[in-house]
């Protein structure tokens, strides 16, 4: 009988089945928080209202189509930064990996500072490097590669890191028998450590693309037309500013929720474990 | 621009940075800490309000991007007459952000317990304040080293977020668009700041690692 | 080995475990049936049946760690309470051993047998350690005792959990399935603890699928399928002349390994 015990979690398990007494006890805090909860919100509801924030000019461009366009097409920028930014990130990640676990030293060593440096960094100061120095030597460079290009280097030091795991997490007999039947260790490393690390971490590489997304939302440092540029833009023209801010806010959860959620349910469905 | 010649210009701007960077790291990371007990503590109560709110915030935060939850607190709220001075936007930014990760990672340290070894304590007769102060929080805190350690550094690169609001002394990342907006800095500028992050990073996961080694629970 | 329990041998006295009329539902499952046991000081009793018969379940309900949906459960004649200070002191009373030994991976094994005692008796620290130490050896884990659970075998955990159960001075021990979760060489280290425990007059509940154990230590057998309780009796009676089919089919069933 210990199928209906394992599924409970550990968060349920801390308290056993309540008595009469528990019950009662457990019934006046819910009351209680949820009626500090409800005040809560009324407060913030409030703080809104005595502020003038809830007054229909602050809310009605939300009800224009052209609003939601403009920042359709933000989003769409977004978009295309988050996943040029994580295609390069996962090659980079996928190279520095694999100079680090070469075994040629000084190439090992050169991907570890590497790969160390790009996870010690902040995205920001990597974004100003863009920014600055490029132009600063000639280059001109499109804004989409001055934020793409920063948001990859970002998470490349992660993803690496990432894909070392699901490397370490193939079974070392494995590469034993593959090196025993004569396969090389470069033939090894392609045909059968990475397929299975691969399939290790997908779960963790769609997690990852919540950082990625966020990274992007500095975009304005370089005026490219991102969610968050273009809403910026709009609340200048209506003078909105909380309304729009909380919206844009509210999207960029979503988008990430629902990522984190796939993350997890493919993580699930594989039974790998996310990696962060 | 020389490296000596950026020193003696900006030497002083860059230690300011670095202090003002380890600062608001250390000032976000206590409270972070102490946030991060409080929502994990409400997420686990046996009060559904609580745990829902708890669920939600741990749900905000670590899905909204720093800079987002910086405009908000550092330019939506003053319409809402709530005014914070810039260094205290960047702050409780960081600590918003940084206590959403830290309860995830008590509650990964609390599930790794097992309900096995709860039900042994109820069984010798410990009660539930018992049980949580002797098997489940030294347990989760032991588990959580590494885990938090990661949470530091990233709560140090949060506060670069101070580089988007005027800041006074500005932190790291700051002083090198204060710099380049200024002069043509090149590499050299980035540099600084970056090795002072990748440095300060090092030092924190070393120190994390010893102390993981020291408290790590064999399973 | 008669001091390692407080148990002692007197019937006729109040029932030191009786259940009464007891059902249990999970779900759409009706795990608990109906049962009907009482265990008098210093008897063993030991539970088998085919798995997902409720043995466990019910050995579980004695001190709580399941609850029931109706009928009585009595400890020395009282009641099982049903939360607060009542019912942790009421398990402070009964030991219990579980098959994954369940011991506190934080602690070392003096620190997991000392915890009980200082906490719940507060008993002071050289004192519980000073019992501690001598039941560490009588279960033969002395050498184990400032290392940490994951550091021994699973028989020596299984050693060290018994022992730490007994740190308590429990009134009655429920084994769930102690042997269970151990490699066929350690299987035995446990149970000639148990054999030695129950010899020193501790009063027993165990749920096992030990038949040899069943047969050399039990004062009855229970057989449990299906939830209910379809036959009791001494083991010869019970090994040697089952009366029901459902437990005639269930030692034919083991026989065969």
């Amino acid at each position: 009988m210990s199928a209906p015990r394992s599924a409970l979690s550990i968060r349920d398990a801390l308290y056993e089945a309540p008595g009469p007494r528990t019950r009662r006890r457990v019934l006046i805090g819910t009351v209680i928080t949820g009626a500090l909860v409800l005040l809560g919100i009324t407060a913030v509801v409030r703080q809104f209202y005595v502020t003038g924030q809830l007054a229909p000019r602050y809310w009605s461009l939300f009800l224009q189509w052209t609003t939601w366009r403009f920042l359709g097409q933000g989003l769409l920028g977004t978009i295309s930064v988050a996943l040029a930014a994580g295609a390069i990130a996962l090659v980079l990640g996928l190279l520095l990996m694999l100079g680090r676990t070469s075994g040629v030293r000084p190439l090992s060593a050169l991907c570890r500072v590497v790969t160390d440096f790009f996870r010690g960094v902040p995205s920001l100061l990597l974004i100003y490097f863009f920014f600055f120095v490029p132009a600063q030597l000639g280059l001109k460079m499109p804004s989409f590669w001055m934020l793409t290009l920063p948001v990859a280097l970002a998470a490349s030091g992660v993803l690496a890191e990432v894909f070392r795991a699901g490397v370490n997490a193939v079974p070392k007999g494995q590469v034993e028998a593959a090196l025993s039947i004569g396969l090389s260790p470069a033939k090894t490393m392609r045909r059968i450590v990475l397929p299975q690390a691969v399939r290790y971490v997908i779960p963790s590489l769609i997690a990852q693309l919540v950082v990625v997304v966020k990274d992007t939302t500095v975009a304005y440092v370089v005026s490219f037309p991102d969610l968050m540029q273009n809403a910026r833009v709009l609340i200048t023209s209506y003078d909105a500013l909380v309304s729009m801010y909380l919206v844009i806010a509210v999207i960029y959860i979503l988008i990430n929720f629902a990522i984190n959620k796939a993350a997890l349910y493919v993580s699930r469905k594989t039974g790998a474990k996310i990696i962060r | 621009m020389g490296f000596s010649e950026l020193l003696s210009t900006y030497g002083e701007k860059y230690l300011q940075g670095l202090l003002a960077t380890w600062s608001m790291t250390a000032v976000s990371f206590v409270f972070v800490m102490v946030l991060a007990v409080l929502v994990t503590v409400a997420r686990v109560s046996p009060y559904r309000p609580l745990r829902v709110v708890g669920d939600l915030y741990v749900q905000v935060f670590r899905n909204i991007p720093g800079v987002a939850l910086l405009i908000i607190i550092a330019y939506a709220l003053p319409e809402l007459r709530i005014v914070l001075d810039w260094r205290t936007c960047v702050i409780v930014t960081t600590i918003l952000l940084g206590s959403a990760f830290g309860s995830e990672n008590f509650m990964s340290g609390i599930n790794t317990i097992g309900v096995g070894q709860i039900e042994a304590a109820r069984s010798l007769g410990l009660s539930f304040t018992q049980i949580i102060g002797k098997i489940v929080i030294p347990q989760a805190l032991r588990t959580t080293v590494l885990p938090m350690t990661n949470l530091l550094i990233a709560v140090m690169l949060t506060t670069a977020l101070g580089s988007q609001v005027p800041l006074n002394p500005q932190e790291l990342t700051g002083v090198v668009s204060y710099i380049n907006t200024r002069e043509t800095g090149g590499i050299l500028t980035f540099l600084i700041s970056a090795l002072c992050y990748v440095g300060t990073a090092f030092l924190i996961s070393f120190a994390g690692n010893r102390l993981d080694k020291r408290v790590r629970i064999l399973r | 080995m008669a001091d390692m329990s407080t148990g002692k041998r007197s019937a006729g006295s109040v029932p030191v475990i009786e259940l009464r009329h007891v059902d249990k539902h999970f779900g759409d499952l009706h795990v608990l049936r109906d049962i009907n046991l009482s265990v008098s000081r210093g008897e063993v009793v030991v539970v088998i049946g085919p798995s997902g018969s409720g043995k466990s379940t019910m050995c579980r309900t004695i001190n709580r760690l399941e609850t029931i949906d109706s009928g009585e459960i009595l400890i020395e004649g009282e009641p099982l309470p049903q939360e607060g200070r009542e019912l942790v002191r009421m398990r402070a009373e009964l030991g219990m051993v579980f098959q994954q030994f369940n011991l506190f991976s934080h602690m070392t094994i003096l620190d997991n047998v000392t915890l009980g005692p200082r906490e719940v008796l507060g008993v002071s620290k050289d004192e519980a350690e000073k019992r501690a130490m001598e039941l560490l050896s009588r279960v033969g884990v002395a050498e184990q005792a400032h290392k940490v659970p994951a550091q021994l075998s699973g028989g020596q955990q299984q050693r060290a959990a018994i022992a730490r159960s007994l740190a308590m001075r429990p009134k009655a021990m429920m084994f769930d399935e102690p042997t269970s979760a151990l490699d066929p060489e350690m299987i035995n280290e446990v149970l000639d603890v148990m054999v030695e425990l129950a010899r020193g007059g501790m009063t027993m509940v165990v749920v096992t699928h030990e038949m040899s154990f069943a047969r050399r230590v039990a004062d009855r057998v229970v057989f449990m399928a299906d939830g209910a309780i379809v036959e009791e009796g001494s083991p010869d009676e019970f090994f040697d002349r089952p009366r029901t089919q459902r437990a005639r089919e269930f030692l034919d069933s083991i026989k065969g390994h």
